[in-house]
């Protein structure tokens, strides 16, 4: 059984359908990758799945139950976590405070919300480490997240991710302006969380997609045009068309 | 979004001081808590306290979650009303009447703030505001409870455990008290998860919200337990001039805090408490010589919105970190001038 699958999901913005009837079905500790052009709806589709936007019709099976239309914050405690594309981080907070309070918001009760000091939780505060250490970033925990390099803050959004200790993990472009140094550590980083997490990746560099995916699916104009194995997807003649500068709408 | 100053706002565990001042924060507000009223009017040093809690309740808000709240004085006020209502007319406990008051102040931010956390931005702002206005002209209206503009006159102040505090002096022990028990609890709030949280809201709430946090939701928290700061504040006002006036739940009053926060230094815990001091010392004291005082007022707030976002606590740590690099070039100058 995949672990989350949707079902004509579709999210319209008055004229512009930027997912149409998208279904698609991840499988548990896979890799699937989603690829397709520029506005072809991929980071839209990733927002339906977390709650930023309601779709507009369809469904969202996850774990068994439709999670269609659930607010952002609900949608976090079932287990999925997401990277963004545009860095998302809490610029003041020092590092080790951006990662804590993703393992903070994930624990089952809340107790000592407000009384309990915030350095007493010694098993999220290592847990938060292990995880900066994941990601390259231990020695830093103390600096505020304002202070690192873009590409450190690109490791770091991934660290906060992490350590929701996610179900499912939904990365948009975790290269996303990195340079080609920073992106092959990225690539090895993703690499290394293969197996470990049910990953579903946006990329936009194609070799790396193809030589990590279990899975890829192709997204053109809102819509799947393509489902396969890498190899399957580097047969595909239409996935050539909407690469290669076709206008082939489906 | 957060309105700008809580952006700008430093958390007060951040800037680690160069300072043994600084690393002691305790002694020196203990200190002041000992020293004050022997330089200042025993009313006055009361007042300032009783601001000062009243500011820690905004900063929460303001400093913290990143909310400008311009309606802080419904809960101020409020308070005020209900507790000098039933020490007046029923003789509740002084125990009872500040109890009652901090509940007050409490549900009435919960109130306001369920309506507030609605929006963001502007229209967050001029919610508070007019939320705050409704709440003066009920007031103003209510003449046979309130007395309208003359204000609810003949508050009492009960002895408390036996004690009679109406002496100036023994009534100054009993706010200062409150006011440290106040900073304590605020200390341990801040440094709480739930502190954590606040702050992560401001600095990205749509991140917070992937992370799991109801915004909406923490936002209303941080209300209501600056409601309750203010109406313990409101309460102990009341008994400390013996009558509510109007003023008490007006928008004059409710800039006041916002001022006297920001002078301080929004975000960082002690900055309220300072801005206290600041405003209180300064509406007081250079009133009285001086009828056009606001205009200094107005000069430390161009000041500070210029040059120190962070108030006199960000003046105070940059002050010391520029002596401390003075004082590493200055040897290693001489050095060089020997050569």
């Amino acid at each position: 059984m995949p672990l989350i699958r949707t079902e004509r999901l579709t999210k319209s913005f008055g004229a512009l359908t930027a997912v149409n009837e998208v279904t698609l079905e991840i499988e548990g500790g896979s890799l699937h990758s989603v690829i397709g052009p520029n506005g072809a709806g991929k980071t839209t589709f990733f927002n339906l799945l977390t709650g930023q936007f309601a779709p507009t019709s369809g469904r969202i099976i996850f774990d068994g139950r439709d999670i269609a239309g659930m607010p952002t914050h609900a949608v976090a405690h079932l287990g999925i976590a997401r990277s963004f594309q545009r860095t998302s981080v809490f610029p003041a907070l020092s590092l080790l405070d951006n990662v804590w309070l993703s393992a903070f918001a994930r624990r089952p009760s809340w107790r000592g919300l407000a009384w309990r000091r915030a350095d007493r939780y010694s098993e999220l505060t290592a847990r938060a480490l292990r995880v900066l250490g994941e990601v390259g970033l231990r020695e830093k925990a103390g600096q505020p997240a304002r202070e690192i390099s873009h590409g450190e803050q690109r490791q770091l959004e991934l660290a906060i991710a992490l350590a929701a200790s996610p179900r499912l993990l939904l990365l948009d472009e975790p290269a996303a302006g990195l340079s080609p140094d920073e992106t092959q550590k990225m690539v090895a980083l993703v690499k290394t969380l293969k197996g470990r997490y049910t990953i579903v990746l946006i990329e936009h560099k194609i070799d790396v997609v193809m030589t990590m995916s279990d899975r890829i699916s192709v997204m053109h104009f809102g819509s799947v045009i393509a489902e396969g194995t890498p190899a399957e997807i580097q047969r595909n003649a239409e996935v050539r068309r909407a690469y290669l500068g076709g206008i082939a709408a489906p | 979004m957060s309105p700008a100053w809580g952006e700008e706002a430093q958390p007060s565990n951040q800037s680690q001081s160069h300072s043994t001042v600084l690393n002691r924060p305790w002694l020196v507000i203990l200190g002041a808590v000992v020293l004050l009223p022997v330089f200042v009017r025993h009313a006055i040093a009361t007042e300032i306290w009783i601001f000062a809690i009243f500011g820690l309740g905004l900063n929460l808000l303001m400093g913290y979650t990143g909310l400008l709240s311009f309606g802080q004085a419904t809960f101020f006020g409020s308070a005020a009303y209900v507790a000098g209502y039933l020490l007046k007319h029923h003789g509740v406990n002084v125990f009872v009447a500040l109890l009652i008051g901090i509940v007050v102040g409490a549900v009435s931010a919960a109130v306001v703030g369920y309506l507030c956390v609605q929006r963001s931005g502007l229209y967050f702002i001029m919610l508070t505001f007019a939320l705050n206005q409704m709440f003066y002209f009920t007031a103003y209206q209510w003449t046979s409870v309130t007395g309208g503009e003359d204000g609810m006159p003949g508050i009492p102040r009960p002895p408390m455990l036996g004690l009679d505090v109406r002496a100036p002096l023994a009534y100054y022990t009993v706010v200062a008290a409150l006011f440290v028990l106040s900073l304590w609890v605020m200390k341990r709030v801040v440094e709480s998860p739930l502190g954590k949280i606040l702050q992560c809201i401001r600095e990205n709430e749509p991140r917070a919200a992937a992370l799991g946090y109801d915004a909406a939701r923490m936002k209303l928290v941080a209300f209501v337990v600056g409601g309750a700061f203010s109406g313990l504040a409101g309460v102990l006002y009341a008994m400390l001039f013996g009558i509510v006036p109007l003023e008490a739940i007006g928008f004059v009053f409710s800039g006041n805090v916002v001022f006297a926060t920001l002078i301080g230094g929004s975000g960082s815990l002690y900055g309220p408490v300072i801005g206290s001091f600041v405003f209180i010392w300064l509406s007081e004291s250079v009133s009285a010589m001086w009828a056009r005082w606001p205009l200094l007022l107005g000069l430390a707030f161009v000041i500070v919105v210029l040059f120190f976002r962070g108030g006199v606590v960000e003046a105070w740590a940059r002050f010391w970190a520029w002596r401390a690099t003075r004082g590493r070039r200055a040897p290693s100058a001489g050095a060089d001038a020997t050569h």
